[in-house]
């Protein structure tokens, strides 16, 4: 089963590049959020899952049995949240991008690129 | 600013006062050579939990070297403030002189090898604010630059050198090496670290093909030529190479290296010599012929060879800084170091013109003179370890261009008809004066007198040539043949000097020279820098993301393979454990399906709305996962943000462009990244599922949780407690987020107030 | 952005009130059960976004102890506090003291809680005010 998770995962990562390196704007931020969700997933399977006791003590015991490995848990917990709002202000800035070029086209985002006659960097790309 | 005009009549702050420190150091100096003998040690605690002492020692080569720095130091500051009297910035040059000295002093005492390598870098630093100190001149500043990346360039290599000598001989400091001496030749390191030294060497002491950046530094004052290029500063290269002398001189590389370095550069500075009309550049050019010989002495194997670098070392220095003050006096009179345009100076000049003549006679070594010392010792040196003819013919062109070179600054530019007398022409102030007099005196002194300098000699000849006894080198002034070659040196010389200026204009056709010289070399360089610089970066930096993310992960993948490769771990794939069926199956099943459907069909969906909401599904996925595998917290959380997530991307997408299918995403380069990253994926997660599980932390929290921070539930511990600043820099990067956004929030809402208006 | 149900948006308000009552409650038993700050501002995070879109955001924006940007800050002051104790006792900063049932974890916790719920409603409220088209 593990392996089945395993190549799940390598799929995932694969189809993250995929987006990420198609020029939409909608599809590189899909494409970041889905690879920060594998980075999540293969941190947790550097743990170990296995057991199904979560890293919980008992009433009345003082230490864990044979649980979950907390470690991972927390560590992916507080990536999920960041996660999220990294998500959420990419989202925004595309929004914002839209209004200024509706194509969306990451390789049209040139605000800042240098003009055609500089002697050393590069032409403005042809539209 | 009254910077642009450096002879304005205003008077500027004297710093004649400045003269006091060197000179204190110099009879400092005599006092402690008097009281105590050499070698003086000195080691302070540097960094102890590295083992590292700063360790000085001071022998009789040290002392020698430490007798030029202070006393020329001492008369040069004394001409300096005659000829910076009118200069109203003249403090910062102060400064940097002493500054200078006090790296040098560091530099020639210095034990430990990487003290030794910060004041020679420090030198390299003083030297360029030095040359450069007229930096309204264009001219003056490329000068300095070149200065500084060619003897920086050298004082890498010089490092390089240096770390692999210490770690094959195993001790930091230059007498620990020295003392190994020729038990360090059996190691096939030692070729690679002497070479890199010699680099250093060279680029230091101006050696062929780095000698071009002399020449142009003379862009500098000359107070400071007369110290840095002809005393102190380029002996500094010869100095190292003596000092390690004893270790390697009976190694073919190192004999070889530098008597043929030496020579072609003693030989083509004297050809070079000639191309010009610059007094100052002459001199510079036959400073270079100078550094050439003493390299080519050091190399020479013979005991004798050791005295001969000291007594010229010494000579030189006594006879070039004078002739430097002579040149600098000449142009703050005249305006001019031209030759063509100086003759008959000497009833202006008295007083520069005598100490011409003292020093031109010791630069062309005639009899009663120090050079003529000099030149009789490297003579028996020579004859004593069996050069070559042809350096010894190389050698009667060198000196014989020195003699020429010396009647052209004592002889030429002070006899003859007075050419169109310049009517303001005259004597310079007596601190311009006194220094370069009383440098030419003593030398004087020292020829009747050679009591007086043969300890230090000896002294500093014998930390060259340990070999060397004290009963042979005072013998050695035998004077036999030195009459007969120096006969034909002179008729030679007399030759050189009234054929100057035929020979002048032979030479200067010579374009080749200019057009293929290491000089049009160092300038093709520079300029090919920002050339491959652009090429690269109109190549590299297309100003396309798409473009920039290809080759970040391009190149993530080659460096994951090529870390595969070389760590050359044999995988370890745990099969059984890979295949066995953990409890709740079905609930990893449905994860990996869930996975699996979100990832491809956000790739091939071809709505916006459609591919955020596919990404979701991977986050449930997750969640699934997380649920049944013993992470509640994680589901839950995982859960709530996908929940969130629908009601942030509804109300993000109408901003979006209205709705238009999607292309079909990537190119087929696109798909083997993808796909290579896919792969890359699968066996790092095969090998690390394989790997043997390191408990060791989770066991710990797992022990700890309870008892001292009294919390049940082991991730709200380690989140809250044990790993507490880590989530407090978390969530301050989760605040300062929406700090970041709150722009672009207001432009969408600007964006909405202009189309319900509208 | 009504929602134009009557019935929704008179229970909006109280099923927002429930829901940070859980919110609150998953916080406080975070510690020993599975929930905290994060699980919990998340929590909260839902019924603002609720309440946002069955009335409209100013609404969930009156019934939030402060505007969004301000809870947010004011979380992540609230957790660099809960540290300093520690340091007038001479012990390393951000060691957790106890004393009886209330601690300073709580206080870190409590300020996690807040930071996810401002931020997040941070960018929730805007998008939300009105549709673009």
């Amino acid at each position: 089963m593990m392996l089945m998770l395993i190549l799940s995962l390598s799929v995932l990562v694969a189809a993250s590049v995929l987006l990420i390196l198609s020029r939409d704007t909608l599809r590189l931020v899909v494409g970041l959020a889905m690879l920060g969700g594998a980075a999540n997933l293969m941190v947790f399977l550097a743990g170990r899952p296995g057991s199904v006791l979560p890293p919980i003590i008992a009433a009345g015991a003082e230490t864990l049995p044979a649980a979950a490995n907390p470690l991972p848990q927390a560590l992916v917990l507080t990536a999920i949240v960041i996660g999220f709002a990294l998500l959420c202000f990419a989202l925004v800035l595309i929004a914002n991008l839209a209004r200024q070029d509706a194509r969306q086209d990451s390789d049209a985002l040139r605000a800042n690129e240098p003009v055609a006659t500089d002697p050393i960097k590069p032409p403005v790309m042809e539209p | 600013m009254t910077a642009d005009h450096p002879h304005a009549h205003a008077e500027g702050p004297n710093y004649l006062w400045a003269a006091l420190l060197p000179l204190t150091a110099f009879l400092a100096l005599v006092w402690g050579i008097n009281q105590h003998a050499l070698p003086w040690h000195l080691t302070l605690d540097w960094a102890p939990s590295l083992g590292l002492a700063a360790t000085f020692r001071v022998d009789g080569l040290a002392a020698q070297m430490l007798a030029l720095i202070t006393g020329i130091g001492a008369l040069v500051f004394i001409y300096a403030s005659g000829y910076l009297a009118h200069e109203p910035r003249s403090g910062r040059l102060f400064g940097m002189l002493l500054l200078f000295m006090l790296a040098m002093i560091g530099a020639v005492t210095a034990d430990n090898l990487i003290l030794l390598f910060l004041f020679w870098e420090l030198t390299s630093l003083t030297s360029f604010l030095l040359v450069g100190w007229k930096h309204e001149d264009a001219q003056a500043r490329a000068a300095a630059r070149q200065a500084l990346l060619i003897t920086l360039g050298g004082g890498l290599a010089l490092l390089g050198g240096l770390i692999l000598l210490a770690q094959i001989a195993g001790v930091w400091t230059l007498s620990g090496i020295v003392a190994a001496g020729p038990s360090l030749h059996a190691d096939p390191r030692l070729s690679a670290a002497l070479v890199l030294i010699m680099l250093g060497a060279f680029t230091k002491s101006a050696q062929f093909p780095f000698h071009f950046w002399l020449p142009n530094a003379m862009s500098a004052p000359t107070p400071v030529s007369a110290y840095l290029h002809s005393a102190t500063l380029v002996k500094l290269g010869v100095y190292l190479l003596a000092r390690l002398d004893p270790a390697f001189n009976d190694l073919p590389l190192w004999e070889f290296s530098l008597v043929g370095i030496g020579t072609l550069t003693a030989v083509w500075a004297a050809v070079l010599a000639l191309r010009e009309r610059d007094l100052k550049r002459i001199l510079a050019f036959t400073t270079l012929s100078a550094l050439g010989t003493l390299v080519l002495l050091v190399g020479l194997p013979s005991p004798g060879a050791g005295l001969a670098v000291a007594a010229f070392m010494f000579a030189h220095a006594m006879y070039k800084a004078p002739l430097f003050m002579v040149a600098g006096n000449i142009d703050h009179a005249t305006g001019t170091r031209n030759i063509d345009r100086l003759m008959g100076l000497r009833r202006l000049m008295p007083w520069t013109a005598a100490v011409a003549v003292l020093a031109g006679l010791s630069m062309a070594g005639l009899p009663m003179s120090f050079g003529f010392v000099a030149k009789d010792v490297i003579a028996s040196a020579k004859a004593e370890s069996e050069v070559l003819a042809l350096i010894s013919y190389a050698t009667v062109l060198v000196n014989a261009t020195a003699v020429a070179v010396a009647g052209v600054a004592a002889v030429r530019v002070f006899w003859g008809p007075p050419e169109a007398p310049p009517g303001h022409v005259h004597e310079v102030p007596w601190s311009m004066r006194l220094p370069p007099l009383l440098l030419v005196l003593v030398a004087l002194e020292f020829e009747f007198l050679p009591n007086l300098a043969d300890p230090l000699l000896v002294a500093a000849a014998q930390s060259i040539s340990p070999g060397l006894g004290a009963m042979q080198a005072a013998t050695t002034y035998s004077f036999e043949g030195t009459l007969t070659a120096l006969e034909i040196t002179l008729g030679i010389g007399l030759l050189l000097f009234l054929a100057w200026d035929r020979l002048h204009a032979l030479l200067h056709r010579v374009h080749w020279l200019d057009r293929f010289g290491p000089a049009a070399g160092y300038e093709y360089l520079l300029h090919a820098i920002p050339r491959l610089a652009a090429w690269q970066t109109r190549h590299l930096q297309t100003g396309r993301l798409s473009h920039y993310l290809r080759q970040t992960l391009a190149a993530l993948l080659l460096m994951g393979a090529g870390l595969a490769v070389l760590s050359s771990a044999t995988p370890r794939f745990d099969w059984p454990a890979l295949l066995a069926w953990p409890p709740i199956a079905w609930a990893w099943a449905l994860a990996c399906l869930l996975i699996l459907t979100g990832a491809v069909s956000a790739l091939f969906l071809r709505q916006r709305i459609a591919v955020l909401m596919a990404s979701g599904l991977i986050g449930y996925g997750s969640a699934v996962l997380f649920l049944f595998t013993g992470a509640p917290d994680l589901a839950f959380t995982q859960f709530a943000v996908e929940t969130v997530l629908v009601v942030i991307a509804a109300s993000v997408l109408p901003y979006l462009p209205a709705a238009k299918a999607l292309p079909r995403p990537g190119k087929s380069l696109d798909y083997i990244l993808a796909v290579a990253a896919g792969v890359a994926t699968f066996m790092l997660l095969l090998h690390l599922a394989g790997m043997p599980e390191n408990t060791e932390l989770a066991a710990w929290f797992a022990a700890h949780s309870l008892p001292e921070a009294h919390g049940r539930n082991v991730v709200n511990v380690i989140i809250v407690d044990f790993r507490a600043f880590d989530t407090l820099g978390e969530i301050a990067v989760l605040a300062f987020s929406l700090l970041a956004a709150l722009p672009l929030l207001a432009g969408l809402r600007r964006q909405r107030a202009m189309s319900s208006g509208s | 952005m009504k929602s134009g149900s009557v019935l929704l948006e008179r229970a909006a308000p109280l099923l927002y009130w429930a829901m940070l009552i859980i919110a609150l409650a998953i916080l406080l038993r975070g510690h020993n059960e599975p929930g905290g700050g994060f699980i919990g501002g998340l929590v909260a995070v839902a019924a603002s976004a609720l309440l946002a879109i069955i009335l409209d955001p100013a609404a969930a924006l009156r019934r939030q102890p402060l505007a969004p940007l301000r809870l947010a800050m004011a979380g992540v002051g609230l957790t660099l506090l809960s540290g300093l104790p520690a340091v007038f006792l001479g012990l390393p900063y951000l060691t957790h003291l106890w004393s009886g049932g209330w601690s300073t974890v709580l206080l870190f916790d409590l300020g996690v809680f807040c930071a996810v719920w401002g931020t997040l409603t941070g960018y929730l409220y805007p998008l939300l005010e009105a549709d673009p088209r």
